[in-house]
């Protein structure tokens, strides 16, 4: 069983898991009214952490000055020093991995950069966390836009479960800037006063920052588990496969993630009893389509008398941090017999009729349930439960089973490689670069014949992957025309979404020619790439988006594995390297499927592939 | 008028990213959204931008966008009235 030793959230409220679990017992929030943060021209409410605060408690900790780190670093730091001091772990053992959840990590150094220039890069602020903490192995960033907090814990229970690592250490962090804020308002989604999540006057989300740091650890005897440790009893992610921005308006995604948690793991453990549940954790953003698509979700998952609660209220939407933060607060919650209100709400009136809790009351409920939903077409649903140590229902409804399964048989079906010179399927050059051309991915796109015209309002990246996509599949026979909860998507690259996200700040950079463009802003999430797949190819499995510092077969072959592991329903995985940064095009994809006669390691003999 | 929808025609494939089409492909008549081009929720707050940088008109939010942005020909007719630039 996965279950945490340690955690701790660092926000606005307060330094500390307990002190942010009183100030909101308190109804505290440092959501408020700024006429033009960040030398925005249009107000916004938001909530930040003081500087000062975090510079004063990272001094505590760390000798050398406070301008080595940003101040997203210095609070993914403050969370994972505390977490892991209540761990008692010693982080530079190799048997520990760091994963980083974050959307936009250091995104406002685009504007100006006082530090070396590989520090706007995902992969980099995790090597210096992890580095910070003297530990010894790669850390890997998740980066699913909203979903990326509760995508880090299901990727530490996998690593936990499958990597052979004994400690996960799970750190989501996000500050604003600029460049989140203006994105945001360029699609008109921020309110402009306190967000009402759920209610019926809702009328949009408010952004916030924040750290927080998990500590997961392994151990398949049950006696073992601590007593009030929170047990990570499962986690699923589920592709909508329907629009990149917009939340599915029957919540197909958000759906099909509660019935795989509920469903249980795999044969080893069964069906969860949904009685347990204290309360639901939802994502509660307060944009019209979010609330009513989980409204959606939880109704038809029959589960609309359990109580509803979201946390945005108290601390914003804090991106990245976010299923961590909220994963820990309703962890607090529980272990108190509490159930969070849902501050800013007074009349709730989302799509479908939902049970949600407007103040807050006590409970006897051991489990809860953490949804969140974002950019991309993504959902994701944990389960989670409380060790009571009157309760022997985790013993009970866990088994003793090993939940190790066999390591499945996967074989290459397709591969394809895009460079900036040409484009080789199955080891056959089927298009080289004009020399001339400075439209090489269009070119591509003619070429093969496709019909999308999508495919010219995507940014670099995603037309990559798309187009390797549209080979990898080609000539494969499969259903086409009906979302397929047994494929996935699971993508890494080093740049995530930097090659875009620098054309971004160019509508940001001047103040006399500022218009934000929404059409570019929706492509500064890494992991849209996989959306946009999803969408095209009807997948509704998992989609996953990982950066790490360079392209290893290693790695990737690992990161697949582990996801048809997790997920025994699956037989396709679209995956692979896609990068694009500098104008320079890396893209190693391969389409793989389960269980079938012929196959071949992933990645590491691909001259076995059969065309 | 007619050369005001000709203009806008331009900055809708130009924005939008309306790959091989050209302005007699739209008809100014037809509705934006839905059927046709093939438009998303996306698009429409693209165009909300392109009416406040090529016009100087501010739509507050996408409801008060999908009055306007019914048909090129009643998009023009907005902007002849309320352009400030």
């Amino acid at each position: 069983m996965i279950f945490s030793i340690g955690d701790s959230i660092i926000s606005p409220l307060a330094m500390t898991s307990h002190g942010n679990f009183e100030a909101v017992m308190r109804g505290e929030s440092r959501l408020q009214y700024y006429e033009h943060a960040f030398g925005l021209p249009e107000p916004c409410f938001i909530s930040l952490m003081e500087d000062e605060r975090i510079d004063r408690a990272f001094e505590t900790i760390y000798d050398y000055s406070v301008k080595d780190y940003t101040k997203m670093e210095k609070a993914a730091i403050l969370a994972v020093h505390q977490a892991i001091a209540e761990a008692n772990i010693a982080a530079n053992r190799s048997d520990v991995i760091f994963i980083l959840s974050t959307t936009k990590g250091n995104v406002d150094l685009l504007e100006s950069n006082p530090y070396e220039p590989e520090r706007p890069y995902l992969w980099r602020s995790a090597q210096l966390i992890a580095e910070f903490f003297g530990n010894p192995n790669t850390p890997i960033v998740v980066s699913n836009a909203c979903i990326s907090g509760c995508a880090a814990q299901i990727a530490a229970a996998n690593q936990l479960r499958y990597g052979g690592y004994k400690y996960a250490v799970v750190v989501g962090a996000e500050t604003l800037s600029k460049f989140v804020i203006s994105g945001f308002q360029s699609f008109k989604a921020l309110s402009k006063e306190r967000c009402m999540p759920f209610d019926g006057s809702r009328c949009g989300l408010n952004l916030g920052e924040a750290a927080a740091a998990i500590v997961y650890t392994i151990d398949d005897d049950p006696t073992h588990i601590p007593d009030n440790a929170l047990i990570l009893r499962a986690g699923a992610i589920n592709n909508d496969a329907n629009h990149i921005s917009g939340p599915s308006r029957t919540g197909e995604g958000l759906l099909r993630a509660i019935n795989k948690v509920i469903a249980g793991f795999d044969n080893a453990q069964p069906a969860f009893d949904v009685n347990r549940l204290a309360f639901i954790n939802a994502h509660g953003t307060a944009t019209l389509y979010n609330d009513d698509m989980e409204s959606v979700a939880i109704s038809r998952a029959n589960l609309q008398q359990v109580p509803v609660n979201s946390l945005k209220g108290y601390f914003g939407h804090t991106l990245g941090a976010a299923g961590i933060l909220e994963t820990i607060m309703a962890y607090q919650a529980i272990k108190n017999h509490t159930i969070i209100g849902t501050k800013g709400t007074d009349n709730p009136a989302p799509a479908c009729p939902i049970n949600v809790a407007t103040s807050t009351m006590n409970t006897n409920g051991d489990a809860f349930m953490k949804l969140i939903s974002g950019f991309g077409g993504s959902n994701a649903a944990l389960l989670m439960e409380i060790n009571r140590n009157d309760n022997m229902s985790v013993v009970e409804t866990h088994g003793r089973a090993s939940l190790q399964p066999e390591k499945p048989t996967i074989s290459v079906i397709s591969q394809c490689d895009i460079t900036d010179d040409a484009v080789v399927l199955n080891g056959q050059t089927i298009i080289s670069r004009n020399a001339d051309s400075n439209t090489w991915l269009a070119d591509i796109y003619r070429h093969i014949g496709m019909a999308y015209p999508k495919f010219f309002k995507m940014d670099n990246l995603c037309k990559a992957g798309t187009l390797a996509a549209e080979l990898l599949l080609k000539d494969v026979d499969f259903d086409r025309e009906t979302v397929k909860p047994d494929w996935a998507v699971v993508l890494m690259n080093s740049a995530s979404s930097l090659d875009d996200d620098r054309h971004y700040q160019t509508t940001i950079q001047d103040a006399d020619n500022y218009y934000p463009s929404p059409a570019v802003f929706v492509y500064t999430l890494a992991n849209i790439i996989t959306g946009e797949i999803a969408i095209r190819h009807k997948i509704g499995g998992e989609s996953s988006f990982y950066v790490v510092p360079a392209f290893s077969p290693e790695q990737m072959d690992t990161m697949v594995s582990q996801c048809f592991s997790a997920n025994p329903e699956l037989t396709h995985i679209i995956c692979g390297w896609a990068d694009y940064d500098e104008g320079k095009c890396e893209v190693k994809m391969q389409l793989l499927e389960k269980n079938v006669e012929t196959h071949c390691s992933v990645y590491q003999n691909n001259e076995r592939i059969e065309n | 008028m007619e050369e005001l929808i000709l203009e806008l025609k331009k900055e809708i494939i130009d924005v939008l990213n309306l790959e091989g089409m050209t302005p007699a492909d739209i008809d100014e008549n037809a509705p934006l959204f839905g059927e046709g081009l093939g438009l998303d929720s996306i698009d429409a707050l693209e165009l909300i931008v392109l009416m406040e940088k090529n016009y100087g008109i501010k739509l507050a939010n996408a409801n008060e966008g999908k009055e306007i942005f019914k048909s090129v020909r009643v998009m023009a007719e907005y902007i002849k009235e309320h352009r400030t630039k």
